[in-house]
């Protein structure tokens, strides 16, 4: 190849391509700017680790949240809308239960088991965390996976199993409808209030020094590492190595030939709402942990973040939410080097507009749960 | 047979038009015996005394439907509104070779998918082994005996070839080792390419594949739609002896083909469809060997 095929080949992609051209300069500008403040000390060393751990921390929860929703997706082909309240649903009632196993005898059950409604009990002064009340913790955890589960179920058995044929539209705007009455449903039962819940002060952490100040990571954060990485885990066994996850493979690839293959399809649903509900408690109940507050908004503001983690790895595939959600959590925690943190969930999708305009199909290449 | 229920009576299908009428004029003539009198085009009239000629073939073959392992009568069915088949019959002994031919929508891979309950049930019976099996899902049917191999589509090809084998045996509790083993024997190129991922295989492979899925269970009768689709000239004629293979070790075959004279040469007996009606029944030589057979639909 020449010089001149050279040129006119750089000079055709500018042409064809000015927008992927004022990307690429963006990054590189976003680069130089970092490596530049690091090395005059602008940006401290230190802070960025810390907002690379929180990033990952975020990150975490909204993969595990995402596979739930790519799961379903794929198995059931439509985007639960209600998935974010599915996620509120998951927090409060397993915070319901670590509020009564925790304060049970220093508050009345009622107080408790609204989650503190109306400033009655406070988290805090329960002194709530995973250290200081443990069994209090992993119960509510527990249980906020086990209710989301039948939570799932139920909707799926009144709502989504009679519209089951009836294609992808139908089944998003009856989501959307779910995620409503869900959402103001538990407004009414718990308020509307945002409060914390944990012991705040009270929750150990391991600060380490990092060349120009301290990196702190709390028993929370360690606690969201170990059971998302321990359920992401599981969730790949559990595709890769069992019947029933080869069977949702199957099905994710191919409905009509699993069918008249012998898969029993109506029970891999089932199993796939168990799996993915349980999953979505879970995280609801991790998220709420981790941040230490609680609202009814929660989920469904978390869901927009989850979206863009599903979409971005590739809808369908749940080690593109993974992924996605790793990618999204570090964006939006990164951003704040730049822009106001008001801005970051702006950044996280302004990311995944630009993975899917160079991979219109995700990173993983959507609809195949492997 | 109910040959008492005229096919007139039931509501004309909506888009079918003056196609569908022609159909059942021609069919009443032939359960009336009144040799085309209400047709009143030459073809209707050849293709009403056809018609009958095919029944009388059954009915002699169907003297014997007790020992058929597979039997359809009457069969009525299509997709939602669609009515494709109109009192098809047709029968596949325990170890039988039985094609079916025909030209483009015949109705042929619509039998086939009937049998595996796919297609809206219009009326008619079809019993296997004894036991009515109208109805039910593909599951049930899977239970009973019956195998069955789409035309396309037919692997999952992000699942690994064990993995697709594995799906094939889905309804028992562990996957039967006798009969993955002979799956791999009967296929060696499976047993090479265990954890390829199906969807980077060939045709041919891909096909193999889908038979040693529907293999897995052993059935009884083991459904082929179409096997020889899209394969090289020479993986058809491979195609075709694995086929035979299958056959000699005791499976029924039921098979809807293009490739009509290689089927017709192999099988025990063939059927020929035409706009969803039985026209022929015989023996697969003595059909090659049918002068009208051979010029309508064997290209001479």
């Amino acid at each position: 190849m020449g010089i001149a095929d050279t040129y006119s080949d750089s000079r055709r992609f500018v042409v064809a391509r000015p927008f992927a051209l004022v990307v690429g300069l963006l990054v590189v500008l976003l680069a130089v700017d970092f490596v530049s403040g690091l090395a005059t000390g602008r940006i401290a060393v230190s802070d960025v680790a810390t907002l690379v751990w929180d990033g990952l921390m975020q990150g975490l929860v909204v993969g595990l949240a995402g596979i739930g929703l790519s799961m379903t997706y794929s198995i059931l082909n439509f985007a639960n809308f209600a998935h974010g309240d599915y996620i509120t649903g998951g927090a409060f009632s397993g915070w319901a239960v670590t509020y009564l196993l925790a304060g049970l005898g220093r508050a009345d059950v009622g107080s408790l088991l609204l989650v503190g409604a109306g400033g009655s009990v406070f988290g805090g002064a329960l002194g709530i965390g995973i250290t200081a009340t443990p069994i209090a913790v992993l119960g509510g955890l527990v249980f906020a996976g086990l209710f989301t589960v039948i939570l799932a179920l139920v909707i799926d058995r009144l709502v989504y199993r009679s519209m089951r044929d009836q294609g992808g539209i139908s089944l998003l705007i009856a989501s959307v409808g779910i995620a409503f009455a869900l959402r103001y449903l538990i407004a009414f039962v718990f308020t509307t209030e945002n409060r914390g819940v944990t012991d705040a002060g009270g929750v150990p952490e391991i600060q380490g020094y990092l060349l120009d100040g301290y990196v702190a990571i709390s028993a929370h954060d360690a606690t969201l590492l170990v059971v998302a990485v321990g359920l992401m885990l599981g969730v790949h066994f559990l595709l890769q190595r069992t019947k029933l996850g080869t069977a949702m493979r199957a099905m994710a690839d191919n409905e009509d030939l699993a069918r008249v293959t012998g898969i029993p399809t109506e029970r891999v649903v089932r199993a796939t709402w168990v799996i993915g509900g349980a999953l979505t408690g879970v995280a609801g109940y991790m998220f709420v942990l981790w941040k230490g507050t609680i609202g009814f908004n929660d989920g469904w503001l978390l869901l927009l973040l989850v979206f863009a983690a599903v979409i971005l790895g590739g809808i369908g595939s749940v080690y593109g939410a993974i992924l996605g959600g790793l990618v999204i959590g570090l964006t939006s925690s990164m951003s704040v080097l730049w822009i106001p943190s008001d801005f970051a969930r702006a950044a996280a999708f302004f990311v995944m507009i630009l993975v899917l305009l160079f991979r219109p199909e995700g990173l993983f290449e959507g609809r195949s749960t492997a | 047979m109910s040959e008492s229920e005229p096919t007139d009576e039931r509501p004309a299908n909506a888009g079918a038009g003056t196609d569908t009428n022609e159909k059942r004029n021609a069919t009443t003539d032939t359960d009336t015996g009144t040799d085309g009198t209400e047709g009143t085009s030459k073809e209707e009239t050849a293709a009403a005394t056809d018609d009958r000629g095919a029944r009388s073939a059954a009915e002699t073959a169907q003297m014997d439907a007790a020992e058929s392992l597979l039997a359809v009568r009457d069969l009525d069915a299509g997709y939602s509104d669609l009515r494709i088949l109109y009192d098809v019959f047709l029968d596949v002994a325990d170890g039988e070779y039985v094609t079916i031919v025909g030209p483009n929508g015949a109705g042929k891979s619509t039998v086939m998918k009937s049998v595996f309950g796919l297609t809206t049930y219009m009326g008619g019976s079809i019993t296997f082994a004894g036991t009515d099996i109208t109805g039910r899902s593909p599951e049930d049917i899977i239970h009973r005996g019956i195998g069955y191999v789409p035309q396309n589509d037919n692997v999952f090809t992000s699942l690994s070839v064990a993995e697709n084998l594995a799906m094939g045996a889905y309804i028992l509790e562990d996957v039967p080792e006798e009969a993955l083993r002979e799956v791999y024997e009967r296929f060696p190129i499976l047993d090479e390419r265990r954890e390829q991922k199906a969807g980077t295989m060939s045709g041919g492979q891909r096909q193999m594949l889908a038979m040693g899925r529907a293999l897995m269970l052993e059935p009884d009768l083991l459904l082929l739609d179409e096997p020889s689709a899209g394969l090289a000239p020479d993986l058809v004629e491979e195609m075709f002896d694995k086929i035979d293979e299958i056959n000699e070790a005791g499976t029924a075959i039921l098979m809807v083909e293009q490739n009509a004279k290689e089927a017709l040469r192999r099988c025990d007996r063939g059927y020929v469809f035409v706009q969803g009606h039985n026209r022929f029944v015989d023996s697969g030589q003595a059909l090659l060997e049918d002068e009208e057979v051979r010029r309508e639909f064997l290209g001479g």
